[in-house]
C-alpha cells in the first residue's frame, strides 16, 4: 500500500526528458513534491511511534526500523539537543530508533501535533533539490514507580529531490523522486 | 486530465496533516503557540517579504495577495523579539516604514542578499576542547548553491599574534642583507611573537590556520552550539537574527538588533567588530 501511494504521488511528478529545463521548480510541481515529501514525513512520524511504543514487539519494531530507514538517503543523521544540554549529539538514523526502543520507560507515548511548515526547494550544486519539513513531536514516558516525562520536540527534517529516470513502454521518462535527509530535533520550551 | 484530476483526489484522500486529531487542550495551546513561531528562516523571509498567507501557506508570485504592503505591515512588527531584546522602538517604527514603502519597498532575497551566519561551534584542538566562530556566507557553486566557510574567530589563534608595534619593538637591522641575514637566527630564537618582523599592513589569515590544523589532524570538530544571522541587506540598517526558544507566541527566528548605518564606514566598522577584526 505504501509503495502504491508513493507511486500514485510520483505519477504526478513524471516528465519528459528535455521538458523541464528550468533550474526552478514551478508552483504546481513543488505542490506535488510537497505532498510526496510530507506523506513520507508521515509515514515516518507513524513508525517513530511505533518503534517508541513500548507494546511494540521486538520483532516488529525491527521490521519498522528497517521500512523507516527506506525513507532516508544513506548516511543520514540525526542531530539532537535538550533544552539542558544545548550541545548536539549526531546519531546514525537506525541507531537514533534503537535508542528510542530503548528507553527506559514502562509506557510511551508519542504524538504529534497538526502543525508542518514546508521550506522553498533550494538547487544545491549537483543539481538536487533540498527542503527542509518542520514537524513537532509530543513525548510522554511513564515509569510504574509513577515517575512521568514530557518534552515536545521540533523536528527539521531534510528532504532531497530528484530527478530520475524510467522506462514506461519504450519511452524514457523522468520523473521526480523524494528521500528524507538529515534530521535536527530540538527540544521546545513550549 | 481526468487522470490528472483523479490522482489529485487521491493525494487528498491521502494527504492529510502530519499530526492527529485528539490533541489535549494544554497541546492545542502549544500549537497555536508554534504555529505563531517562526520556525524556519525560509519563514522569516517569507513573513517578511508577504510571502505567505495567514495559515501559513506559499503566495506566489502570480497571487494577487503576493507581498502586499498590507500583509507585511501585519506580520513584520511580529518578527521583533519582544521580550529580551531592548530594541528602539523608534528605530523599528522607522525600519518597518522604509521597507513597507509604497513607491519603493524593501524585500529579502535569500541568494543575492548580503547576510550570512555566525556558527558558535565547539572543536578538539591538541588535546583541549576549544570554542570559536565560523562566519558561513551562501555562494553559487555548480547547478546551485552551497554554504561556504568565509571566515574564523578562534581566540587559541588570535592571541599568537600580538603585534609589537611600538618604537621598542625587535627588529632585523637595516644592513642585514650584508651579512646573508644571519640576524633572523637572533630574530627567531626563544620568540613566540614573530610576526614583529612582518610588514606594517600585515594581518594573520585565521581561516587558512583553521584549515591547516583541520587538514593536518590537529583540529576535531565535535559540535554546533549556536547560530545567528547577521543582514546588511536593507539599505541603512543592520539587523541580526537569532532563534528565540521560549514559551508564548513571540518565538522562533526573531530579529534580535537594529541598528541604522550612516553610510559604507559605519557598515565596515559593524562588519569588522562582528568578524572580530577590531
Amino acid at each position: 500500500m505504501k509503495n502504491l501511494k508513493y507511486t500514485i504521488l510520483s505519477l504526478l511528478l513524471l516528465t519528459a526528458i528535455g521538458s523541464y529545463a528550468q533550474n526552478n521548480v514551478d508552483p504546481g510541481r513543488k505542490q506535488a513534491i510537497d505532498s510526496l515529501a510530507l506523506e513520507k514525513v508521515k509515514d515516518l512520524s507513524k513508525y517513530i511511534s511505533i518503534i517508541g511504543n513500548k507494546e511494540t514487539q521486538f520483532s516488529e519494531s525491527q521490521r519498522v526500523m528497517d521500512r523507516a530507514e527506506e525513507l532516508f538517503s544513506p548516511g543520514s543523521e540525526m542531530g539532537v539537543s535538550s533544552l539542558n544540554r544545548e550541545e548536539i549529539s549526531y546519531y546514525k538514523v537506525r541507531e537514533y530508533f534503537e535508542r528510542l526502543m530503548a528507553l527506559n520507560y514502562d509506557k510511551v507515548t508519542i504524538k504529534w501535533y497538526d502543525i508542518h511548515y514546508v521550506s522553498d526547494l533550494e538547487q544545491q550544486p549537483d543539481g538536487t533539490y533540498v527542503g527542509v519539513i518542520t514537524i513537532y513531536q509530543r513525548f510522554e514516558g511513564s515509569s510504574n514507580d509513577g515517575m512521568t516525562y514530557k518534552d515536545t520536540t521540533k523536528k527539521d527534517i531534510t528532504i532531497y529531490v530528484k530527478k530520475k529516470e524510467t522506462q514506461i513502454a519504450g519511452r524514457i521518462i523522468e520523473f521526480w523522486d523524494v528521500l528524507l535527509g538529515d534530521i535536527r530535533v530540538t527540544e521546545t520550551s513550549a | 486530465m481526468r487522470i490528472i484530476q483523479s490522482l489529485t483526489f487521491l493525494i487528498i484522500l491521502f494527504h492529510s496533516s502530519v499530526g492527529q486529531s485528539g490533541l489535549t487542550y494544554e497541546m492545542k495551546e502549544t500549537e497555536n503557540q508554534l504555529y505563531a513561531s517562526n520556525k524556519q528562516i525560509n519563514q522569516f523571509f517569507r513573513r517578511f517579504n508577504g510571502e505567505e498567507d495567514d495559515d501559513g501557506n506559499r503566495y506566489y508570485t502570480s497571487d494577487k495577495k503576493y507581498r502586499d504592503a498590507s500583509l507585511r505591515k501585519k506580520y513584520i512588527p511580529g518578527l521583533f523579539d519582544r521580550e529580551t531584546s531592548q530594541i528602539d522602538p523608534n528605530y523599528a517604527r522607522d525600519f518597518v516604514r522604509q521597507i513597507t514603502d509604497k513607491r519603493s519597498p524593501a524585500f529579502l532575497n535569500f541568494h543575492e542578499d548580503d547576510w550570512f551566519a555566525e556558527v558558535t561551534t565547539e572543536f578538539t584542538f591538541k588535546g583541549r576542547r576549544i570554542s570559536g566562530l565560523l562566519y558561513m556566507r551562501l555562494q553559487q557553486q555548480g547547478q546551485g548553491y552551497e554554504w561556504i566557510i568565509e571566515d574564523v574567530a578562534f581566540d587559541q589563534f588570535q592571541k599568537l599574534f600580538d603585534k609589537d608595534t611600538s618604537s621598542t619593538k625587535k627588529f632585523m637591522h637595516p644592513l642585514s642583507h650584508e651579512l646573508d641575514f644571519m640576524t633572523l637566527r637572533k630574530a627567531f630564537h626563544g620568540n613566540n611573537h614573530n610576526e614583529q618582523f612582518t610588514a606594517k599592513n600585515y594581518t594573520p589569515d585565521f581561516l587558512t590556520i583553521f584549515l591547516y590544523e583541520m587538514n593536518q589532524g590537529n583540529m576535531k570538530f565535535e559540535t554546533v552550539k549556536n547560530v545567528k544571522f547577521h543582514f546588511f541587506s536593507i539599505d541603512g540598517w543592520y539587523f541580526s537574527l537569532a532563534n528565540f526558544n521560549r514559551p508564548g507566541y513571540n518565538t522562533g527566528w526573531l530579529i534580535s538588533s537594529l541598528v541604522p548605518l550612516n553610510g559604507a564606514d559605519q557598515k565596515k566598522q559593524l562588519k569588522d567588530y562582528i568578524y572580530n577584526k577590531n
